[in-house]
């Protein structure tokens, strides 16, 4: 039996009230670091803006009277996917590059730990996405993301091409602007040589003395103001004109 | 974002009456709220035609073959038309099947819809260049190179060759030269590049 009589009780506390002291410090020092460093981080401005798709899938899940029916929700929620999509894809792109400016010193912390804060609400968001889905649908969660990223990329080409084929129109205004153009230039041409027929010499030194040339005698000049002039553009719309029969 | 536990509750409003805009926005709202609810709304149309027995959009594959085979009906019908020499025809039908095949739903496989796309677009160039209309032809021929860059040799050589023949020398010089980085061995593409330094020293 142990002698109980025999410890000192009074001398024991001082031992255990030490133990508890310094435990219970140690305690409160580190839940106020942690909640400190949490409220930092918080503070922090988060890498994304609200999340919009999220908070309308939510608010329809939300809604009480009447309830919203499922095919609202689950158009809601392949559209918050998608929105998901664009994220990832996002964090991944830019996770190299800022992990080789964190190396070089050229960001501060500040960014890497709104960054990582990003990641961490990624993966939740896409956890919480896929059981979302798996209660709408059986195995729905396995493939939601594939077709949400699909969509994505799917408009992602239509606007591309919407944006090309529109300009279509103000090509082709363009064009028999210039083919007009073309055309009453070569009209004008033959009405010139109708008046009288001239020589390829004559034509050339007309033109040549026409236009104010520095240096009128080169060769390189001659040339040039041949490559020019009117000569060059009959030929084109002759060859226009062929093309066309 | 906000944190995990929390949103932020938006004052939506459900009308399932409302054909076009079931679920719309009261009170203040953003332009891009606006446009989202839209998005979701036109989503929410097409997730209704969607024949799972949840309603759910099936995988990206295997892929529904009703729509394919009209687009490939209808490329078809062109490719007669064209080779009859009744280029507008030719032109009509490419479009529509263009049109076909952006209208598949957007959860199918997009790179099923760049391949079929570019396809039909560079057809239609060439129908349009048949007609000497070197406008459309040109823009046709960008669109099929913007779907699909690699291995699409005739949509760089027709866009080239449009250019070359409106006279934009430069541009067509450019583009030819882009064209080569995917395409270096193609001979048509070559020769479209001499043609236009040829044309260019002159």
């Amino acid at each position: 039996m142990w002698p109980f009589g025999a410890v000192d009780w009074l001398t024991l506390t001082v031992p255990f009230a030490y133990i508890f002291v310094l435990t219970g410090s140690l305690a409160v020092f580190s839940s106020l670091y942690r909640k400190r460093k949490a409220a930092n981080a918080a503070s922090l401005e988060p890498w994304f803006p609200p999340h919009l798709q999220r908070n309308i899938y939510l608010s329809l899940l939300h809604q009480e009277s009447p309830k919203v029916p499922d095919s609202y929700l689950k158009a809601a929620l392949l559209r918050r996917a998608t929105e998901d999509i664009h994220r990832i894809v996002q964090i991944r792109n830019a996770k190299g590059a800022l992990q080789v400016l964190l190396q070089r010193g050229s960001v501060g912390d500040d960014l890497w730990q709104r960054f990582q804060r990003a990641e961490k609400e990624i993966e939740e968001e896409l956890r919480d996405v896929v059981n979302e889905a798996n209660a709408f649908a059986p195995n729905w969660g396995q493939t939601i993301f594939q077709s949400a990223s699909e969509m994505a990329q799917n408009t992602q080409i239509r606007d591309r091409l919407t944006d090309i084929l529109a300009t279509s129109s103000s090509e082709k205004e363009w064009w028999e602007k210039r083919k007009a153009a073309i055309q009453s230039d070569f009209m004008k041409e033959l009405d010139e040589e109708k008046k009288g027929p001239i020589t390829e010499a004559e034509r050339n030194s007309s033109v040549s003395s026409a236009k104010p040339v520095p240096r009128m005698g080169s060769d390189d000049d001659a040339v040039i103001v041949e490559g020019g002039g009117p000569a060059e553009k009959a030929a084109k719309a002759k060859k226009k004109g062929k093309g066309k029969n | 974002m906000e944190s995990p536990d929390t949103f932020t509750l938006l004052p939506l409003n459900l009308d399932p009456s409302s054909a076009t805009k079931p679920v719309t926005v009261s009170g203040i709202s953003s332009n891009a709220l606006v446009t989202e609810l839209d998005a979701l709304n036109k989503l929410h149309a097409q997730l209704l035609s969607v024949d799972t027995s949840t309603k759910t959009p099936p995988p990206p594959v295997p892929v529904n073959p009703k729509r394919s085979a009209a687009i490939g009906k209808l490329r078809e019908s062109g490719n007669v038309e064209f080779r009859k020499a009744n280029y507008p025809g030719a032109v009509n039908y490419y479009g529509l099947a263009i049109q076909m095949a952006l209208g598949r739903p957007h959860w199918e496989p997009s790179g099923l819809v760049r391949e079929e796309v570019s396809g039909l677009l560079s057809n239609r160039a060439q129908a349009n260049m048949a007609q000497q209309n070197w406008a459309e032809g040109a823009v046709d021929a960008e669109a099929s190179v913007e779907m699909k860059k690699v291995a699409n040799a005739k949509g760089w050589w027709r866009r080239g060759k449009c250019l070359l023949e409106m006279g934009r020398l430069e541009e067509a010089e450019i583009w030819v030269k882009q064209g080569l980085e995917y395409e270096a061995t193609e001979q048509d593409l070559v020769q479209l590049k001499e043609e236009i330094e040829a044309k260019k020293r002159k």
